[in-house]
């Protein structure tokens, strides 16, 4: 049972601006407010946050700006093609140190899951998103309460 | 000197290999803390330190901790935590349990290396870092 307050919106975006700047050496941009987030073939990463709080923070991204994410993150050569196992590794450790700080900023008895990371199989609402430019495109957030 | 990277994340593991690679270590890998105890055990030369995730498959870095510190053959092994956990409890139950020292990511190269010259750990003088 959630007795805790769901992590602040501002706090998520905090933790991913601190996580861009940090591990992905980019500047964070949020999504212009007068664009269209569109989202192709992609991938989906979850954590699970348990504790005084329970829910997910979930990452939807398209399968091209995941693997520059990845590539990023490990600062791969332009021209080193990373395989899917690596590209999923890589953006679920992201989310596994947002989740991380989302978590002590929470505070109260918390625990982190472990992130998996699959096929997006549809695109998350804008409307219920965060949503973060990664060079033009959409990177949605969404955090969602366990169902009651 | 010889380190060992403890963490379920293949580029987590890239990223902190490279860092330590530059810094002229040798880098031993393993996924989880019981494959970190089994590379331990094949080695004949112990690595000097061990930078072990907390959450992790099958052995988490905690237990891994522990479980080195029983072993006195291993008692030469600096031991830091690496890992998302950023609060003051779990910083107390690494320390605790045997961690040197404690390092939360996300972090920089520049963090680690400050750590590895706070525990003497640093292989060439860090003016000498490119």
């Amino acid at each position: 049972m959630t007795t805790g307050t769901a992590p602040d919106p501002a706090l998520v975006h905090a933790a991913f601006e601190q996580v861009w700047g940090s591990m992905l050496f980019t500047a964070f941009e949020p999504w212009p407010a007068d664009a269209v987030p569109e989202l192709g073939p992609g991938v989906q990463a979850q954590i699970e946050l348990r504790g005084d709080w329970n829910g997910r923070i979930i990452l939807t991204c398209d399968t091209e700006v995941a693997t520059q994410i990845a590539g990023a993150m490990l600062g791969a050569p332009a021209e080193e093609v990373l395989p899917d196992d690596d590209v999923h590794d890589a953006v679920g450790e992201v989310l596994n140190v947002v989740g991380g700080s989302v978590k002590g900023a929470l505070g109260g008895v918390m625990s982190l899951g472990l992130p998996g990371v699959t096929e997006a199989t549809s695109p998350p609402s804008p409307d219920s998103s965060i949503i973060i430019s990664w060079y033009g495109a959409p990177v949605f957030v969404e955090v969602v309460p366990d169902a009651a | 000197m010889r380190a060992l990277i403890v963490d379920d994340s293949r580029a987590m593991r890239r990223i902190v290999g490279r860092i330590l690679s530059d810094a002229g270590y040798e880098v031993l890998e393993a996924g989880d803390g019981q494959e970190a105890i089994d590379v331990l055990e094949a080695q004949a030369e112990l690595p000097a330190l061990a930078c072990v995730d907390w959450n992790m498959p099958v052995m988490d870095g905690l237990t891994f901790i522990t479980e080195v510190r029983k072993r006195p053959e291993w008692r030469s092994i600096t031991l830091m935590m690496v890992t998302t956990e950023s609060e003051q409890d779990r910083i107390v139950r690494a320390l605790a349990a045997g961690a040197h020292e404690y390092l939360i990511k996300p972090f920089t190269g520049e963090a680690l290396m400050e750590k590895l010259d706070l525990l003497g750990l640093l292989p060439v003088p860090a003016g000498d870092l490119s």
